[in-house]
């Protein structure tokens, strides 16, 4: 029978699943890069350094984003919903996303396409922040239910 | 808050212990500290009346109104 204990436990694979294919990205970067370059179009040869420093550069927020992630589960698993540290973290998530944003954006100088992983990106850190804005008033709601005698 | 609980000076005048006052209103010894120290953001008006009840006073007595400076 599904419950909200198994929905929490996917979302945690699927975290430590996109924490696996970001490790192996950063590994593998030079060689997936070389390989694209491959099959792209011809314009794009020699900007290789180009795109590394994109993933690497990504890499950071997409890892803070990741951990964030995986610990506000880890506390909603444990029944801890509406507390401050998953504001700070749902903070961290948008702020990634906004990170992620910025850096595809001026990739996007080089490389065109970067320019959707960019508004995709940025969306993503505006939904994070709306969640968070729930958030932050849920903890205040919680405190002021808690402090009613 | 401008809002002042004076619950300690009523429990002192009528000599009530917070233990006492706890058992006899239902609430945790806990909670009462939240009521005495002016922590408490909002008072249920069960519990005010519980208190009112048990101590045997008016609401006016265990709140007051204090313009803030």
């Amino acid at each position: 029978m599904w419950n909200g204990e198994k929905s929490i436990g996917l979302s945690k694979f699927c975290v430590l699943a996109f924490a696996l294919m970001l490790i192996g990205i950063a590994f593998s970067a030079p060689w997936l890069v070389r390989w694209f370059l491959d099959f792209s179009r011809a314009d794009l040869i020699g900007k290789k350094v180009f795109f590394l420093y994109t993933i690497y550069s990504g890499s950071i927020p997409a890892t803070v984003l990741l951990v964030s992630l995986y610990r506000l589960l880890h506390y909603i698993a444990l029944g801890k919903v509406f507390i401050a540290a998953n504001v700070i973290y749902l903070r961290r998530i948008s702020w990634s996303s906004f990170a992620g944003a910025a850096i595809c954006f001026i990739s996007a100088l080089y490389y065109m396409p970067w320019v959707f992983v960019a508004v995709a990106a940025a969306f993503m850190g505006l939904i994070g922040r709306v969640v968070k804005n729930v958030f932050a008033q849920a903890v205040e709601l919680q405190k002021e239910s808690e402090l009613t005698i | 808050m401008p809002i002042i609980v004076n619950l300690d000076v009523v429990m002192a005048k009528r000599k009530m212990a917070s233990g006492d006052l706890a058992e006899k209103i239902g609430i945790s010894q806990a909670n009462l500290s939240i009521l005495k120290t002016g922590k408490a953001k909002a008072m249920r008006f069960s519990t005010l009346e519980a208190i009112c009840k048990a101590l045997d006073c008016q609401p006016g007595d265990i709140l007051e109104f204090r313009e803030q400076d």
